[in-house]
C-alpha cells in the first residue's frame, strides 16, 4: 500500500516519527497473532520487539514486494514457531489476556461477555494443530493469500488452504459445541 | 449456530490488548535500534545510505511506488463515472486482472538530478525487474526471481553487485496488484476523491480519454504523514482497449523538513505482456565484484 511504502521510505531515512507510526499501525494485529500462537503476553511482546529490531537492522536492503503487514506477520509467525520448537511446550489458557480485555470494556456486563468470547476463541484456537492455527491467523489477521502462506510454511497453496478450511471447521465445531452445551 | 463466516469475523475481531508500559518499552528499544543502525550504517559506509536513497533507482522506486499505487487507486475511484468511450470500471478490472506488465518510467525534478533518463520495469508471476538507463546504457538493475527467491542488485557503473535470499514469499505482479489495490483503501478513494474528466486526446497516436485530480486524498494515509502534499495526476486510457497508455504526475511532499519532489511520466505500457522467465535471471559479467 502507498502508506506502507511511504513509511518505509521515511524509516529508511531515519525518521523516528515514521517508525512509531509503523509500529503503532501494526502492533495490535501482530501482538494478537504472537500472543495467540505462544499463549503468553510477555513472550509475544518480546517476539514483536525482536521482529521489529531485525526489520530495522535490515531496512537498507529491504524491498517491499507485498504488504508490509504481511511481511511482518510472516516474521512473527516464523519467530513464534522457532520459540515454540525451542520450548517444546505450548502454553494455553490466556487468562491474563482475557482479564485485560474485560478491563477495557465500558461496563461489567460487556466486559464479562467480551472476556468470555475472547477466552473461548483463544482456547479453541490453542486446541488446533499448530499449522492450522498459524494459517488461520496469517490469513485472517495479516491478510496473506494461501500462496503467500504456502511459501512461508514451505507447503503448496492447496495445503495452506486445506489447513485453513480444516481449522475453521474445527473452530466452528468447538465453538458451536460449547454454545449448545 | 455459528457459520464459518461468523468464525472468520470473530478471529478478525480478536484483539490482544496492548499494555501501555510494554508498548513504551518496545518503542524505546526500536528507536534505540534505529539510532544505532543509522550510526553504524554511516560509520561502515559513509555515503552508502545517502547514495542508496539518492540513487536514481531509489528515487524511481519511491516515485514509482507512490505513483503506481496512486494510479491503481485512481483506476478505482474513477470507476464511479463512466465516460462515453472509456468504461472506467472496465479499466479498473482489466488493470487488476493483468497478469504481467512492462512499462517505462521517466522522472524529473529535485529527486532526479539527471542521473538517469528512464527505467523499464517488468512484473510477472516469475519475478520483478527494473533496469535504469542513462545515455542508452543500463546503469543499474534490480531483479527478483520468484523461483529462487533471490534479489540481485547490480551497479553497472561500479561493476559491483550483491544478492540476498528473501525470507518471505515472493509474489509476482498479481500479488503486488492485490497489495496496491487494498479494497478498503480503494473504497475510501471512490467515496472521497474528486476528479475531472479531460475528454478525448490523441496520446502517442492513440485516441484516449483522460482524467485529472488534484485531490490530496488520492494519496490516502500519506496525507497524515506529511506536513504538506501537493498532487496532480493525469491519466489517459485507450478508448479501444480500455488500458492505460500514459500517466503523468507531479507530487511535492514535505515531512520533517525534507521535500520529496517528483514529476513523472509512465508510458509504453504492455499489459498482460508475455515475459520470458529468463528476464528474471540476471547474468553477472565476470569482471563484476560481489559486494558482501
Amino acid at each position: 500500500m502507498l502508506d506502507d511504502r511511504w513509511l518505509l521510505w521515511r524509516v529508511k531515512r531515519g525518521s523516528a516519527r515514521a517508525l512509531r507510526r509503523l509500529y503503532d499501525q501494526y502492533e495490535v494485529d501482530l501482538l494478537t497473532m504472537a500472543a495467540s500462537l505462544l499463549g503468553r503476553s510477555d513472550q509475544a511482546e518480546d517476539v514483536l520487539q525482536d521482529v521489529f529490531v531485525r526489520f530495522i537492522e535490515s531496512i537498507e536492503t529491504f524491498e517491499l514486494t507485498g504488504s508490509l503487514k504481511g511481511y511482518l506477520a510472516t516474521c512473527v509467525a516464523n519467530r513464534a514457531r522457532d520459540l515454540r520448537r525451542r520450548d517444546r511446550s505450548r502454553p494455553t489458557g490466556p487468562l491474563e489476556t482475557a482479564e485485560r480485555v474485560a478491563s477495557r470494556q465500558p461496563g461489567p456486563l460487556q466486559g464479562a461477555i467480551a472476556k468470555e468470547q475472547h477466552e473461548r476463541l483463544s482456547d479453541a484456537l490453542a486446541q488446533l494443530p499448530y499449522e492450522q492455527h498459524e494459517t488461520i491467523l496469517l490469513h485472517l489477521k495479516a491478510g496473506l493469500t494461501f500462496r503467500e502462506i504456502g511459501a512461508a510454511q514451505d507447503v503448496s497453496p492447496k495445503t495452506a488452504e486445506s489447513r485453513y478450511r480444516y481449522g475453521i471447521d474445527k473452530l466452528r465445531s468447538m465453538l458451536n459445541g460449547e454454545a449448545e452445551s | 449456530m455459528k457459520r464459518a463466516r461468523d468464525i472468520e469475523r470473530m478471529v478478525q475481531d480478536l484483539r490482544h490488548p496492548v499494555d501501555a508500559e510494554a508498548h513504551d518499552r518496545v518503542v524505546g528499544h526500536l528507536l534505540d535500534a534505529l539510532k544505532r543502525h543509522q550510526t553504524q550504517s554511516a560509520a561502515r559506509q559513509p555515503h552508502t545510505g545517502r547514495m542508496i536513497m539518492k540513487s536514481p533507482m531509489a528515487k524511481l522506486a519511491v516515485a514509482a511506488a507512490i505513483i503506481a499505487a496512486v494510479v491503481l487507486g485512481l483506476f478505482e475511484f474513477i470507476s464511479t463515472d463512466a465516460g462515453p468511450g472509456v468504461v472506467w470500471a472496465e479499466v479498473a478490472r482489466k488493470v487488476q486482472a493483468s497478469g504481467s506488465l512492462v512499462l517505462r518510467i521517466r522522472e524529473t525534478g529535485s529527486l532526479s538530478p539527471g542521473k538517469s533518463d528512464y527505467a523499464i520495469k517488468y512484473f510477472s508471476p516469475a519475478g520483478a525487474r527494473t533496469d535504469v538507463y542513462k545515455d542508452g546504457q543500463v546503469t543499474f538493475s534490480q531483479c527478483t526471481n520468484a523461483e529462487t527467491k533471490t534479489t540481485t542488485v547490480v551497479y553497472h557503473g561500479d561493476k559491483r553487485y550483491y544478492s540476498y535470499q528473501r525470507g518471505e514469499g515472493i509474489d509476482g505482479f498479481l500479488e503486488k496488484d492485490e497489495d496496491w489495490t487494498n479494497p478498503i483503501y480503494l473504497v475510501q478513494q471512490i467515496l472521497s476523491v474528486e476528479h475531472t474528466e479531460l475528454g478525448e486526446k490523441t496520446v502517442d497516436g492513440i485516441l484516449c480519454e483522460g482524467l485529472e485530480t488534484r485531490d490530496p486524498a488520492v494519496a490516502g494515509n500519506v496525507v497524515d504523514m506529511v506536513d504538506s502534499l501537493d498532487v496532480y495526476l493525469e491519466l489517459w486510457v485507450d478508448v479501444q482497449t480500455q488500458y492505460p497508455v500514459r500517466f503523468e504526475s507531479r507530487v511535492v511532499a514535505e515531512a520533517e523538513g525534507e521535500v520529496l519532489d517528483s514529476e513523472c511520466v509512465m508510458d509504453q505500457f504492455q499489459w498482460d505482456a508475455e515475459i520470458d522467465p529468463s528476464r528474471f535471471e540476471l547474468e553477472i559479467p565476470d569482471d563484476y565484484y560481489k559486494q558482501m
